[in-house]
């Protein structure tokens, strides 16, 4: 099919469209694809940023918190204006008036057993950028249950972790099969973060996005790359799957993430 | 035996552990609590209460925040 870019997007995306890896058929795939970023916080905002520039042609945002004044040191989709708003609608204008070629859906929700797979079905990618283990292993089981590729961040302090799961390697429940106990992590309200730091990692999440629709490059799907801002080291740990994993193992404990509960340990039931 | 211990992001420490010993007691002498970081063997995540037998693991933390 010829591309059907016209005038105006040609001139926005020339930049990428030069590229010989995306072209102008390239351009039509992003602005043909669907992106769930499931969290509008520090790391969903420069993915949001980068994805709505790219021309990703649907974006759902997904969150149920309202942004506060102590986001706004990271959170940089949100502004003062928007303290107490939700942070759905900060992200859906903030889309709006950065590119008008890509479609907004969003759900003021935390994502949750009942809503997760509804919420990810439609999608081509979604990307974890939560803050909390419930939700990380939401996505996770979701995502693989349905064989959606799914890019994960996280941060504390001045570091990191990125990689992406695409059903083909490892899944999150491969590395950690449950979660800690309750505030055996700290989150960045207690440890803190550097405002940067979700930059680094959401950009990377963006871009590890964008190279999965257009099918460029080599992913980070079996390798978890760690970022440490202060010694500036980056590590490419790999990590294989576990056969005996619960959710994408050789025999899966459920077919469904309704069989698994989502608090505490969030651990598969035996 | 001995076996060197790479806390990712930190450091690499080698350590001399006994006949039997597990990848927990690895993580204890690192002072990671097991529920806070995985063990991997060649990139192959290994139970913690699995005997250790290889000579080179790497640690990695579990991360929350976003």
């Amino acid at each position: 099919m010829a591309p059907s870019l016209d005038p105006e997007q040609l001139d926005r995306y020339s930049r990428q469209i030069v590229l010989e890896s995306v072209g102008p058929d390239g351009q039509d795939r992003l602005l043909d694809s669907a992106v769930l970023v499931v969290g509008v916080g520090g790391l969903g905002s420069p993915v949001i940023q980068y994805l709505a520039a790219a021309g990703i042609g649907r974006l759902g945002l997904v969150d149920g918190d309202v942004v506060e004044r102590s986001n706004l040191q990271r959170q940089i989709i949100h502004g003062i204006d928007d303290v107490g708003r939700p942070k759905v609608d900060s992200g859906a204008e903030f889309v709006a008036d950065l590119n008008p070629n890509v479609t907004v859906e969003t759900d003021e929700t935390a994502l949750s057993a009942e809503n997760a797979t509804e919420l990810i079905e439609g999608y081509d990618v979604v990307v974890d950028a939560t803050d909390n283990f419930p939700a990380r292993f939401l996505v996770n089981d979701a995502c693989t249950l349905t064989g959606t590729p799914f890019v994960h961040g996280a941060v504390y302090r001045f570091e990191g972790q990125v990689t992406t799961f695409d059903g083909t390697g490892p899944c999150y429940r491969c590395l950690f099969p449950s979660a800690p106990p309750e505030d055996a992590i700290p989150d960045c309200a207690t440890a803190g973060v550097l405002g940067v730091v979700p930059g680094t990692i959401g950009t990377i999440q963006a871009t590890e996005t964008i190279k999965h629709l257009l099918e460029i490059g080599e992913s980070l799907n079996g390798r978890v790359l760690h970022y440490d801002a202060k010694t500036m080291d980056v590590e490419s740990v790999p990590l294989k799957a576990r056969p005996e994993c619960p959710i994408c193992g050789d025999q899966p404990a459920v077919d469904s993430i309704q069989a698994i509960t989502y608090e505490g340990d969030c651990a598969i039931p035996e | 035996m001995h076996v060197m211990v790479e806390v990712v992001g930190e450091d690499t420490r080698e350590l001399d552990v006994e006949s039997g010993a597990t990848y927990a007691d690895l993580l204890a002498a690192c002072d990671v609590s097991p529920h806070e970081a995985s063990v991997l063997v060649d990139g192959q995540p290994v139970p913690e209460d699995g005997e250790v037998s290889a000579e080179r693991v790497e640690v990695l933390r579990v991360v929350k925040g976003g």
